[in-house]
């Protein structure tokens, strides 16, 4: 899939930038790959039903109705993908403010999944909305909304966006050749770090704060005056296991980026992360129960939907924090993936437990996603991986930057 | 028992204090579990980066031979050969090219394998004469296992040998194994002051952290001329 004989960044001089990108735009590596075979017919499928539905509406291909508004889209692809965004915030943490530089090499891969997370997940936002053109008006000013939580939501995405913009900003020059460039964004790193930071946080909480007003629809189990804080503690863990996750693929599918020094530093990192999640999960787990005595929920407990809640509080929080303490003190990388993936799992469970399956559970229909959703669901994914490849062949975010660029 | 009353503890949040006080007592246990030190060498090796003699894995009933490898001779008569801890601790992870096939006979300071990183290269010497039985492919698949196992998954060779005894008589074994250690790894230092000084006397001080002590993987850091000083010194040819 990539070529690393490829010259990979511009030269100065050597030619103009638009040839240069005209180039670079060319694909590279061999078309039949498995991920190739499978992406593409899904992405071809899911661009016609995206099509569709701004033809003829929201009804046309999904299963939302006046009675369930929100559905796969907004609880799977906004709600749960940007709390597996949250590693980039977690990550800029760890390295530009408490200065663990063993985190460092990871820190522009993990940026940029992050930015493109935010703009697929959050842009499928606009797949949801009924009058998509309608989502610039809390940012014009076209009645600002400040009184609703999607105001805060809507100008955290646009600014940490572009936060993550100016984090990632170096490398897209470096690429470029553009050296007065690199220095000026670099410069403005740790600034976008730290406004990063805070927006995150803030609007981590605020998606779950959003179902704060829907107290009466969420299942008691679920709903708590507690939402926005375990939607932050857990955003926490959620990202740093995508981070685990997603960096094991990269480590194998692009290996031949990564220098000697970094793949030596591979395994540490991973279990470095693994004991930073393994103190997350017990603190979401104090939470949880916390917020489930606060709400005097016993009596749930005994019920289908009871018994669904403790498959995610025992299978989900406490098997993957004991397998998480368990692998990091035996250095055992196998295992800290395997619960990396299971606390991924458990993300998606919790957050479709909030947005979707508790949501009107005693509703007499229940929302069932259509396949059409799913396929759309898929092509965002797809989507984001394709981009994220076409960036990593090109740019130097798993490799090291070109020499001129290390010395500044 | 006028005026008493019983306090409802739900009321009175009583149990959501007793949760948290509860959380914060477990987390002390928790903690300090999770961040006790380990004894596994190589954890400590990761985390000191220094290397040391008391760290090195030497296990007993091997023959240490003085080419960095070991050999050890099982009850079915075959040999195996592979290279040993100090040798990995020094030069770290590397890609290793066999030179013999199964079937072929080799005698002792043949060479029998290369390894490399990048550009730089070392020749491995046999340490003892016989015929090649079998060739550790795992290494192909997996070239970690080197370093993670050097003693067990990470054996190169199997041997028949046809000398064994006259071969390893210059070898040393269990207590003896120990102290040529340690006297290999002092040894390394006064070679990397003398080759370094020799080679680019402005890099000397990479290798050795305050107080003497050597980083790991020191060879990894340094230029081919000292490889090809340490493949004389220590490899022997």
């Amino acid at each position: 899939m990539s070529n690393p004989d490829i010259a990979l960044t511009k030269e100065q001089g050597s030619k103009s930038t638009w040839k240069f990108l005209l180039g670079e735009l060319k694909p590279r590596g061999k078309y039949f790959t498995p991920f190739n075979v499978i992406s593409v017919p899904v992405i071809i499928l899911g661009l016609v039903i995206i099509v569709i539905r701004f033809a003829k509406g929201l009804g046309a291909v999904t299963n939302l109705s006046q009675e369930v508004p929100w559905g796969l889209w907004i609880g799977f692809d906004v709600v749960t993908g940007v709390a597996f965004a949250g590693g980039a915030y977690v990550i800029t943490f760890l390295v530009y403010i408490l200065n663990m530089k063993k985190y460092q090499s990871i820190v522009r891969v993990t940026v940029l999944n992050g930015f493109l997370a935010y703009v697929f997940y959050a842009g499928a936002l606009l797949l949801d909305l009924g009058k998509p053109w309608n989502v610039v008006n809390p940012i014009i000013g076209n009645s600002f909304g400040v009184s609703s939580v999607l105001f805060l939501v809507a100008w955290h995405f646009l600014l940490y966006m572009l936060a993550q913009l100016i984090e990632f900003s170096p490398a897209v020059a470096e690429w470029l050749g553009a050296r007065r460039a690199r220095k000026i964004l670099a410069g403005m790193t740790i600034g976008a770090v730290i406004f990063g930071i805070t927006l995150s946080t803030l609007h981590q909480s605020g998606l779950g704060a959003l179902y704060l007003m829907a107290k009466e629809k969420i299942h008691p189990l679920w709903y708590s005056e507690f939402i926005p804080i375990l939607f932050f503690v857990s955003s926490i863990f959620a990202g740093l296991s995508m981070v685990i996750f997603e960096g094991s693929i990269s480590y194998k599918v692009f290996s031949s980026q990564i220098s000697e020094k970094n793949h030596k530093s591979h395994h540490d990192i991973i279990n470095g992360l693994a004991k930073i999640c393994t103190i997350t999960l017990y603190v979401y787990l104090f939470l949880q129960v916390l917020a489930f005595v606060h709400s005097k929920n016993w009596a749930y407990l005994n019920t289908r939907m009871g018994h669904w809640y403790l498959v995610e509080m025992i299978g989900f929080i406490i098997v993957p924090m004991v397998l998480f303490f368990y692998s990091y003190r035996k250095y055992n990388i196998l295992l800290v993936k395997i619960a990396s993936i299971i606390t991924m799992l458990g993300v998606i469970i919790n957050r479709l437990n909030v947005t979707v399956i508790g949501f009107k559970w005693d509703a007499a229909q229940h929302y069932y996603p259509s396949w059409k959703e799913i396929v759309v669901t898929l092509t965002v994914i797809f989507i984001e991986i394709w981009i994220f490849r076409w960036i990593i062949n090109r740019m130097p975010v798993l490799r090291e930057s070109p020499s001129w660029a290390k010395s500044h | 028992m006028d005026g008493f009353s019983y306090i409802n503890i739900f009321d009175t949040k009583g149990i959501e204090y007793l949760i948290v006080i509860g959380f914060l007592v477990l987390f002390i246990p928790f903690w300090r579990a999770l961040n006790k030190p380990v004894k596994a060498r190589a954890r400590y090796r990761e985390a000191m980066g220094v290397l040391t003699p008391e760290l090195l894995r030497i296990p007993q009933g091997l023959h240490y031979c003085k080419s960095h490898m070991w050999t050890h001779l099982k009850k079915s008569g075959y040999a195996h050969v592979g290279l040993n801890d100090l040798f990995l601790q020094l030069i770290g992870e590397i890609e290793l090219e066999n030179f013999k096939n199964p079937g072929e006979r080799v005698k002792k300071g043949d060479l029998i394998a290369k390894v490399s990183q990048g550009s730089k290269e070392l020749t491995i010497p046999s340490p003892i004469s016989g015929v090649i039985t079998d060739v550790n492919t795992d290494l192909r698949k997996t070239p970690g296992l080197l370093n993670d196992d050097p003693y067990g998954r990470g054996w190169i060779y199997s041997i028949k040998p046809n000398d064994w005894n006259n071969d390893t008589h210059n070898c040393v074994t269990s207590e003896k194994a120990k102290e040529w250690s340690e006297n290999e790894l002092h040894r390394f230092k006064d070679f990397v002051a003398n080759s370094m000084k020799k080679h680019s006397p402005e890099d000397a001080m990479i290798v050795l952290q305050e107080g003497g002590q050597l980083i790991k993987y020191p060879l990894a850091g340094m230029p081919e001329e000292i490889w090809k000083d340490f493949q004389e010194s220590f490899l022997g040819h």
